[in-house]
């Protein structure tokens, strides 16, 4: 009797076990390779960020890595040409996020309404750029802005407009042209598949209470969707802080474009001359501004939401 | 929903940043910077050494002493992208070659990091020094002391110039600096869309060289501290110098070196010289081939009638990388490499170098006329400006941070239209920060 129910106090705890062992066996695949190559360089960054060299008896005496504190983070915010870098990326996220996310919003309606014919060869058209890598579309593109090689820069001038495209006033916005180009059909495919999941009801239920085309557009598309616009939002930020390829390949062509051009540039460029540890410290800055907005975007509109 | 994603984030972040401070704790990596010379025995048996390099034609010639010398053979890596990063994270995860292409500039920089293996120690060292030109072999010590690599050769400056046109428009070839303004505007003069050469501000590597032959410092070790001096009185005469030919309108700021857009120039004829080094010839030759037979080669236009001092840009070293274990094999084999006739000719055949060994300036095929160049012996021309090179420059610790702040301010300098020397000061400020947070010792004074 008694070995009885000991064996079926046990059997419920055993099979537990195992059931955790198979969560185990799903995740590590996953938690493995992601706490190597994501977490660990992170903390590994972070840890270099709080260190500096220190030299006794000259250039070529001793020289020793010691913990130092803010000194590095210090550095990299007394730093002109970082908040100068900043500030640039700043403006072009203004500028360019609200107007590629309102493009991609408009093809995707375009796209969900019952006006356009071909469908799907208009969505593949729109996300195609985004099948071309990054860096190809920046290469496309340093062809077409190239004041002695671009064919755009000839035609213009055999009508009298003598365009610069490279030019420090207006270089900025052509690495904005490339990012909206390349991005806006990814925006737009993450609000179209939102937008294909609002039930069909909901029309009809409009159409019966009278609303046209753009009503139902602005009234009941847009609200449902703007979780997914809220998403593309959070995305372009973070792409916007991390702009890297784009200038750093017109800056082959455009002398406008620093090596401190952008945050990123800035801490390669630290890298390249030997600092890894303020290189570190200004990538924990990038992150952290990158999170800090994404977070202070969530809240306000998750806030927003709510009421 | 927004806001439990925004909250995870938060612990996140928070649970990295403690896991940060836990590790910073316990730390004290400590470097021992005053590299002793290790020891330099034979090995016993048979030994593979790697080399790290991007000079063409280097299996030819690595093939020839692998065939000479089966206890000794040398495996070969193309490192053309990024070199300076790739031995550098090699050296960091111990998987370091025991020779690598490494140019003079770079030397001091890579000696600071500690990425270099002093090799005094081998006793063939001694009978190396002779056979190298004098500057190339005092660029392998610092502060008088070590050997850290093998000169492998040099850029002497030159002027290439089209003999056509200076002769269509009747102008002297200019021998001096003051000369070589002057004639630009003939030039500019006899056809508007004719430069005398271009100048791009965003070459410092150029730049330097042309510093150089003015005498015009960058650093100086003296006294355990780096004299950092890259706002002097020379250094300004050299930026008043091209702000002047700038003004003029008779240099082109807008090619780059090294782009399509410069050799396009150079093929419509717009422009008459090219302020080059010996390496230089190759790539007129091959890039502008139909232009045969009109260009020549004359001496480095100089600061005075009397002046002879020339410039120098590029040319590399063969170093020693920390770590490597066979010192006394790696020196034999870079010595040989870099001054045995046979190896020297090849690698000026298919790698277009400019030995740095004092042989290699005999080499036969050094005797001979250049057919693209009408025929005239350049190689004579690229001695007498090795020759006329001053041997006591310089390269500084920081040396990447002060050609990218040289290139960032003067390219601004160039397209906002305000004067080159101007840019200086933000050069000299930037690479004394970088040094200061390097904790590399400067001297406060210029």
């Amino acid at each position: 009797m008694t070995t009885s129910t000991q064996r079926q106090d046990e059997a419920p705890q055993r099979q537990h076990l195992i059931h955790r062992r198979t969560i185990l066996g799903f995740i590590l695949p996953f938690l493995i390779p992601f706490i190597l190559f994501y977490v660990a360089p992170i903390v590994y960054a972070i840890y270099q960020s709080f260190l500096r060299i220190v030299r006794t008896g000259g250039q070529y005496g001793q020289a020793t890595t010691t913990f130092a504190g803010f000194y590095q983070y210090a550095q990299v915010l007394t730093n002109h040409a970082f908040w100068a870098s900043l500030g640039r990326v700043g403006l072009f996220g203004i500028v360019q996020v609200p107007c590629m996310l309102a493009l991609s919003l408009l093809i995707a309606l375009l796209l969900d309404s019952r006006l356009v014919k071909g469908k799907a060869f208009f969505r593949l058209t729109a996300f195609l750029p985004y099948a071309v890598p990054g860096l190809i579309a920046a290469i496309i593109w340093s062809f077409l802005y190239h004041p002695q090689l671009s064919p755009i820069v000839a035609l213009l001038g055999n009508i009298g407009v003598h365009a610069d495209f490279l030019s420090g006033k207006v270089v900025l916005w052509s690495i904005a042209n490339i990012s909206t180009w390349l991005w806006t059909g990814y925006n737009m495919i993450i609000i179209y598949s939102s937008l294909q999941s609002v039930p069909q009801e909901l029309y009809e239920a409009a159409e019966m209470d009278g609303a046209g085309n753009i009503a139902i557009a602005t009234r009941i598309k847009i609200p449902l969707v703007m979780p997914s616009i809220f998403l593309t939002v959070v995305f372009s930020i973070i792409g916007t802080l991390q702009l890297y390829n784009e200038p750093s390949l017109l800056a082959q062509i455009a002398p406008s474009v620093s090596s401190t051009y952008t945050p990123n540039m800035m801490a390669y460029s630290i890298t390249t001359g030997g600092d890894y540890y303020q290189s570190a410290a200004m990538s924990v800055v990038i992150a952290l501004t990158t999170f800090v907005l994404s977070l202070f975007f969530m809240r306000r509109t998750g806030g927003r939401q709510d009421q | 929903m927004k806001n439990s994603i925004a909250s995870r984030l938060i612990a996140a972040g928070a649970a990295l940043a403690l896991a940060a401070t836990a590790l910073t704790g316990c730390s004290s990596a400590s470097s021992d910077n005053s590299e002793k010379a290790s020891s330099c025995e034979p090995a016993k048996g048979k030994v593979t050494l790697q080399y790290w390099n991007w000079v063409p034609g280097m299996q030819e010639v690595v093939n020839l002493w692998n065939k000479q010398n089966p206890n000794i053979q040398v495996q070969i890596k193309n490192i053309a992208n990024n070199s300076a990063q790739q031995i550098a994270n090699a050296v960091k995860a111990n998987k370091a070659p025991d020779l690598a292409q490494v140019g003079y500039d770079s030397l001091a920089e890579f000696r600071s990091q500690n990425y270099l293996q002093d090799v005094s120690s081998c006793s063939s060292t001694t009978a190396a020094k002779a056979k190298f030109t004098d500057w190339t072999w005092s660029q392998t010590s610092f502060n008088g002391e070590g050997v850290f690599a093998y000169p492998q050769d040099t850029g002497p400056m030159v002027m290439y110039y089209r003999a056509d046109l200076f002769d269509k428009y009747k102008i002297a070839v200019p021998t001096t600096w003051d000369e070589f303004r002057e004639a630009g505007k003939k030039l500019k003069a006899a056809d508007p869309n004719l430069a005398i050469t271009s100048f791009d501000p965003s070459n410092s590597w150029s730049y330097t060289g042309l510093l150089w032959q003015k005498g015009a410092t960058m650093y100086q070790y003296k006294d355990n501290k780096w004299v950092v001096s890259l706002d002097s009185a020379q250094g300004r005469q050299v930026a008043d110098y091209w702000q002047g030919l700038i003004s003029d309108g008779t240099v082109r700021t807008d090619l780059k070196n090294g782009s399509t857009a410069l050799m396009s120039a150079y093929s419509k004829s717009q422009l008459a010289t090219l302020i080059g080094a010996a390496w230089s010839y190759t790539s007129l030759r091959d890039n502008v081939p139909d232009q045969s037979g009109k260009w020549r080669v004359a001496a480095l236009p100089g600061w005075s009638a009397k002046a002879s001092e020339s410039g120098n840009w590029g040319g590399s070293t063969v170093a020693f990388i920390k770590g490597g274990k066979h010192p006394y094999e790696a020196a034999k084999f870079s010595e040989w490499l870099n001054t045995d006739p046979t190896a020297l000719k090849i690698l000026n055949d298919k790698g277009g170098l400019y030995p740095a060994a004092k042989a290699g300036t005999n080499l036969n095929a050094f005797k001979k006329g250049t057919k693209y160049y009408g025929g005239q012996n350049i190689f004579s021309v690229f001695k007498a400006s090795a020759d006329a090179v001053s041997p006591g420059w310089q390269w500084g610790p920081t040396q990447t941070t002060a050609y990218t702040s040289m290139n960032d301010a003067m390219t601004k300098a160039v397209s906002n239209g305000t004067p080159l020397s101007g840019a200086l000061p933000s050069v000299q400020t930037a690479v004394v920060k970088a040094m200061k947070d390097q904790s590399i010792p400067v001297a406060t004074s210029k």
